[in-house]
């Protein structure tokens, strides 16, 4: 998977939690940027990018995670 | 109380009660909510709209979905996170409501369980369906 068709899963994954089809994510965007992103929401996000690549993140990854272009690299790592 | 910690929840188990929707209830709901609503407290209007009786209020049966997350399952660790909740027949003052839950997925990083809850009057109906989101505390501050 190219690091563009991650980003594309990602944008629906996005929509899907947040409920807005009119999000999309880049490699700089943060839980700043998308108003209802709280630590509830961030949970509900967690778990749906998990799902849709099949992978499970670590403590550890999930609290260093900066943007969403760290959970890309840990996804192309993994997937 | 039931103490289930978090590894000893795991997908599949159950729990259930069942209760009593009594004409107290609705009177403690209407002076907490302030929902004056003819539906719930005028019999004639609840008949004229094609009801049997006055209806109880959705609030107060998805209420026991509290009940059943924070005494039962998982009880006292539990944290409610997120409900869904769709009331799929009236319930009438006088009926014995079972809720039942059962954990549908578990996910370790956030120790989440998903639980599937039905409830259902006495005569086997569901009257609602609801999907909760609960985290599972530690037993002990680390």
């Amino acid at each position: 998977m190219t690091r563009e068709e991650v980003f594309k899963k990602l944008d629906e994954v996005f929509q899907d939690v947040f409920d807005d089809e009119s999000i999309t994510v880049g490699e700089e965007t943060t839980s700043a940027d998308i108003d209802d992103w709280d630590s509830l929401e961030h949970i509900n996000l967690v778990v749906a990018v998990e799902k849709c690549f099949g992978i499970k993140f670590n403590i550890g990854e999930v609290s260093t995670m900066k943007n969403v272009g760290a959970m890309v690299d840990i996804i192309l790592e993994r997937a | 109380m039931k103490e289930y910690t978090y590894e000893e929840c795991q997908v599949g188990k159950k729990e259930n009660f069942s209760v009593t929707i009594t004409e107290e209830m609705l009177e403690r709901f209407k002076a907490i909510s302030g929902d004056y609503n003819p539906l719930h407290n005028e019999e004639s209007y609840a008949v004229e709209k094609g009801f049997a009786g006055r209806v109880v209020y959705g609030m107060l049966t998805s209420s026991f979905l509290s009940t059943l997350a924070g005494m039962y399952l998982p009880g006292k660790y539990c944290l409610i996170q997120e409900v869904n909740t769709k009331f799929t027949k009236p319930v009438y003052v006088g009926d014995i409501i079972t809720v039942t839950g059962e954990i549908v997925e578990r996910n370790d990083l956030f120790k989440q369980l998903v639980l599937k809850v039905l409830i259902l009057n006495q005569r086997e109906e569901t009257v609602v369906r609801a999907k909760m989101k609960v985290g599972v505390m530690d037993e002990e501050k680390i």
